[in-house]
């Protein structure tokens, strides 16, 4: 008796503090509360109209003098304890009806126990599922009616929905194809009927697996229904390692840790035992420089998981079968196999297919494509702060001839010169710069130019994040105040030009902090133990010494050595305080900035002089130029983002393999981005058309789905932080997965209040407040 | 020109009596209306001195033929005499406030309460006797006998009766009882007594003076006249009843009390029945919202049977 006293002062108490309130099923025996508070507290409000009305009408009457006062008299005196009672009752009556109302629409909660659960018309709660609808989910098993893994979530989701209480539970689906995506918004639906459509209607995707975001999408649906007394997350996946272990791993045990406060998750594992799966994974060029000029060798990677396997290799470029390729033992370390001096002749994007034959069951990822944008020519725009006499002996001269020799030495033209080098490099002065269209060259190259304009800068800017690559070289003409003004805000540099530094001329001048045999940047590699390269005694006698920021993203490719240091000794590793960079390079938007402290000629050094300059100039510019393919290479999922640089007229039009159109939506004004396409969905070769030609465009499943390798159940309770979850395989048990908890006792007290309405009808009536009778005189 | 019966039969139903102000024209009108619509004369019957021929009609006693005018003419003609009675009729009208209350809107129906009513019926019944030469008296009461007239069947007596009538009351408590004693105590001769009134008053008292006129040889009618609201109780809404006659006030919600005033209704209906019943008095109960020839046709056929 005093632990029931108690437990109801506690829940008074419980009542008086939370206006929403549920109070945890721990915490009772009989679990109570409301799903929607707000309407009892209504229902509290509204039970007092009936006594308002009441008092109202005692005040507000009508007045009639009347003769018969004394039969009027007799009839109250004899009834006045019967009306009193009756008036009470109906008052009751109607304040019930109206407070059971309210009560009835806050969907009063039901308890564990079975008896007074029986009583509740229906169970309340939401049941999220997330379904695994990415690639490996079409992984093809010998399951009756379900031949895909995808398959079978949708009938083990729909088996879930027919144990669920119609009106009471709700049901929200998430897909977790990448991008995840919550049908209807992620508003859950009581319609059961429609929510299993809408899981049929869910469709295989040849997309990667986007668990953080999937969970992430019911973790807000789990925080948005929180008053619902019973929260259930089901997690339909093949468990595959490249779904689960990636570098997202952490952020999905910290999502899983609170789901787990929201939710009561149940994992179902759709994979069985050892799945294999063969597939080319990545093609790639073996050079940033594709050109018309020189062969190039195109890579793949060819894997089997699982078991090992033997398929024949083929490789196509534009839909000719090349030579190449040949039988392959295929396993997870299988090495690149490469098709070598591909010499593509005509300029413009190539299309290269690397493809395993033979079937398997996930057979589309057997073939992998690569758009190759292949230039005639690399132009190079050299502009110079110093122009020299006649076009010769300007301040990018020097780079001029190196990056593009002449065939013959005296035919100028301009400060020109016909070559036979792949650079086709165009010298101007700085004032001709703003009648040039920038993106008609693969790079441009500023040597020596001494004031930038605020306009000048922000073309460059846009130039090199649309893909550009942009060449600075330092020189007498250049303003330290115009270039950090200017040029340190947009990123254009790698940091502010602190302080030139010199040597006097009876001095040596700096070295290059460059060892033959020591690690070095990847744009050194050529000079990779090459003793007498230059670069090791090439003297600099000026540069600007730059400061860069912490975490700026800057490379350093190569360091001046401090000064009293000799060549070849050890240097401190804490170069960013020890030493002043020589050149740096790094990313800004699609493209690059390289960065040389000092003069592109002989002006400021003697390395103009030295065998390395030319090899440096050329690997500096194939190392950072961008043959600007990137954006016809798509995986699944992605969109496809037509640059501003490609030139459009019209509408350009975008079809699928399937040739189904695929509507493209123009660019945020300002942006790097003219047109842009929803997430594609299906593999293979799409065809841009932009009015004045037509590209193709690669779109490949993600590689990461081709490791159908799997998770058993500990592992995957790991990648969930260890968090509690229910482990089932691939097969709904049973046991009905609800609980008698949060049973919905709102019908059953509607009914209750349906029978008060009649109840006081009735009572109305016989009480003579509706009666009329016709009495004859 | 000849009027149709129909044309004074409307004089009988209170919406149209409403509208006319003159009490004298009234009671004519009222007595036409029920004569013409009657096959037979309750005061028309077999006495002594001629009166006039009239056409037979359907259901007239073929006793009061005239054969000979018949065997003339071959057209049937009733013999009508000018009765000879000795009746002295005396009508006791309730002048009290509860005889006041009407529940007719003015501007709609006229002015008609249960008073007008009385008065109304008093003067039709006067006109009736005086036409036919007997005596008539009035009597007008609320707590005290406030008017009376001795009977005569001088032409005089009934403006006398009229302009009575039609004055104003003072709308007093009633004590019917008593001015039935004292009423007793005032007649000598033996009269028909027409009382009219709602006899909203004490049952006990109005037996004690009920008693004393009927030991006196008196022969009473009771016309018991209630409103339409009395009888039905219509209300809906929540009403302060403010009570005639200093009887007080009640708010209360009307549609849970009817039944009970109803039942006490009928109870005192039912007593004052009895009452009447055992003392072999005509009782008869009018409602003031109901054309009055149903009941005074009924009293005069009820008075004709009785003088055979």
């Amino acid at each position: 008796m005093m632990n029931e006293m108690q437990m109801l002062a506690d829940v008074r108490l419980y009542l008086g503090l939370h206006s929403s309130f549920i109070i945890p099923h721990s915490a009772f025996p009989l679990a109570f509360g409301f799903l929607t508070p707000a309407f009892a507290l209504a229902g509290l409000l509204l039970a007092a109209i009936p006594i308002i009305i009441h008092i109202l009408n005692r005040r507000r009457y009508k007045i009639v003098t009347w003769a018969a006062m004394e039969f009027l008299l007799n009839a109250m005196k004899k009834n006045r304890r019967r009306l009193k009672f009756e008036q009470w009752l109906l008052l009751a009556v109607r304040c019930l009806v109206l407070g059971l109302l309210g009560l009835a629409l806050a969907r009063p909660l039901g308890c564990e126990n079975a008896s007074l659960a029986g009583l509740g018309a229906s169970r309340s709660g939401v049941h999220v599922f997330v379904i695994d609808n990415s690639y490996s989910m079409a992984y093809e098993v010998d399951r009756p009616g379900a031949p895909t893994h995808l398959a079978q979530a949708k009938v083990i989701a729909k088996g879930t929905i027919d144990r669920l209480s119609r009106g009471g539970e709700s049901v929200a689906i998430v897909t977790a194809s990448s991008p995840a995506a919550a049908i209807g918004n992620g508003k859950p639906t009581y319609d059961l009927d429609a929510a299993k459509a809408a899981i049929d209607r869910i469709e295989q995707s040849a997309g990667g697996t986007d668990i953080q975001g999937a969970l992430q999408l019911a973790l807000q649906i789990g925080r948005d229904e929180s008053k619902q007394p019973v929260r259930s997350l089901y997690l339909l996946t093949d468990c595959t390692k490249s779904a689960w272990e990636t570098s997202q791993s952490n952020a999905v045990k910290q999502t899983a840790a609170e789901l787990a406060t929201v939710f009561k998750i149940t994992n179902f594992n759709l994979s069985r035992g050892q799945q294999s799966n063969q597939a080319t994974i990545d093609v790639s060029p073996g050079s940033n420089l594709l050109t018309t000029k020189f062969p190039v060798d195109y890579r793949t990677t060819v894997r089997a998981f699982g078991s090992p396997a033997e398929l024949p290799l083929q490789w196509k470029i534009n839909d000719q079968l090349q030579s190449g390729g040949g039988l392959v033992k295929l396993d997870s370390q299988t090495p690149a196999q490469t098709l070598s001096n591909v010499s593509i002749k005509t300029g413009g994007p190539a299309v290269i297919t690397a493809s395993l034959a033979g079937g398997d069951k996930l057979p589309i990822d057997n073939t992998r494509y690569l758009v190759s944008m292949v230039a005639s020519e690399l132009k190079v725009l050299i502009v110079e702060g110093e122009r020299g006499m006649g076009g010769a002996g300007g301040s990018g001269a020097f780079l001029q001839l190196a990056l593009s020799p002449p065939k013959t030495s005296d035919r100028l033209i301009n400060g020109n010169f016909k070559t036979d080098s792949y650079v086709s490099a165009e010298s101007i002065g700085s004032l001709e710069l703003a009648g040039k269209v920038l993106t008609d060259y693969s790079a441009v190259a500023m040597a020596d130019v001494g004031q930038i304009t605020a306009q000048q800068a922000d073309r460059l800017a846009d130039y090199v994040k649309n893909g550009g690559t942009l060449l600075w070289f330092m020189g007498e003409q250049v303003s330290s105040d115009n270039y950090n003004q200017m040029l340190v805000p947009r990123k254009l540099l790698p940091g502010p030009l602190a302080k030139r530094m010199s040597v006097a001329s009876d001095q040596t001048g700096y070295l290059f902090d460059f060892k033959p045999r020591a690690p070095m940047h990847r744009l050194l590699n050529i000079f990779a133990g090459e003793d007498r390269s230059g670069l090791d005694t090439a003297q600099i006698f000026t540069y600007w010494s730059v400061v860069i920021p912490n975490e700026s993203g800057v490379e350093r490719v190569l360091d001046y050595l401090p000064a009293g240091s000799k060549p070849g000794a050890t240097t401190s590793k804490d170069k960013s305080t020890a030493a002043d960079p020589a050149i740096t390079s790094h990313a800004l938007g699609r493209g690059r900035v390289v960065f040389f402290s000092t003069s592109a000629g002989p002006e400021w050094t003697s390395f103009p002089a030295k065998p390395a300059y030319v090899t440096l100039m050329h690997e500096m510019l194939g190392g950072s130029v961008t043959s600007g393919d990137a954006w016809l290479n798509r995986t699944v999922g992605q969109a496809i983002e037509l640059p501003t640089s490609i030139q459009v007229s019209g509408q350009p039009t975008l079809t699928d393999p399937a040739q189904k159109s695929i509507v493209l939506t123009p660019g945020a004004v300002g942006s790097a981005v003219a047109f842009r396409s929803e997430p594609l969905t299906r593999p293979g070769i799409y065809t841009l058309n932009v009015g004045t030609r037509t590209l193709p465009v690669a779109v490949d499943v993600p590689s990461d789905e081709a490791d159908v390798r799997t998770l058993d159940n500990p592992a995957i309770k790991s990648a969930l932080g260890n968090v509690e979850v229910e482990l089932l395989q691939d097969q709904l048990p049973p046991e009905a997965v609800s609980t008698q908890a949060g049973n919905d006792f709102g019908w059953s007290v509607m009914l209750i209040v349906l029978i008060m309405v009649g109840l006081e009808c009735f009572l109305a009536m016989q009480f003579g407040h509706t009666r009329r009778v016709l009495v004859k005189a | 020109m000849s009027e149709t019966p129909t044309d004074y039969r409307k004089y009988l139903d209170p919406r149209t009596l409403a509208r006319i102000s003159s009490l004298d024209l009234r009671a004519r009108l009222i007595v036409e209306g029920l004569m013409t619509g009657m096959h037979r004369s309750p005061y028309q019957g077999i006495s002594v001195e001629f009166a006039q021929h009239r056409p037979y009609v359907a259901g007239d006693d073929i006793r009061h033929v005239d054969w000979k005018v018949f065997g003339r003419s071959d057209k049937i003609y009733l013999k009508q005499y000018q009765e000879e009675t000795n009746l002295h009729l005396i009508c006791v009208v309730d002048s009290s406030e509860s005889m006041g209350f009407t529940s007719f809107d003015k501007e709609t129906f006229g002015p008609w309460s249960k008073y007008d009513h009385a008065t109304a019926i008093a003067a039709s019944l006067s006109y009736m006797a005086i036409q036919q030469q007997d005596s008539v008296g009035l009597a007008v009461f609320d707590q005290a006998l406030s008017r009376y007239f001795k009977p005569s069947n001088s032409p005089s007596q009934w403006r006398l009766i009229t302009q009575e009538l039609q004055t104003i009351p003072k709308w007093n408590k009633t004590n019917t009882g008593k001015i039935l004693d004292q009423l007793a105590e005032k007649l000598t001769h033996r009269s028909l007594i027409v009382i009219l009134s709602d006899f909203f008053d004490d049952l006990e008292s109005i037996k004690k003076g009920l008693r004393h006129l009927r030991y006196k040889k008196h022969e009473i009618m009771m016309f018991q006249i209630l409103d339409p609201q009395e009888i039905e109780f219509p209300f809906e809404d929540v009403t302060m009843f403010k009570g005639l006659e200093e009887m007080g006030e009640l708010l209360t919600e009307p549609r849970s009390l009817r039944a009970g005033y109803l039942e006490q209704l009928k109870q005192f209906t039912e007593g004052l029945q009895k009452l009447c019943r055992s003392m072999n008095i005509d009782f008869v109960r009018m409602n003031s919202g109901e054309s009055l020839d149903v009941t005074l046709s009924g009293f005069l056929a009820n008075r004709a049977a009785s003088m055979k």
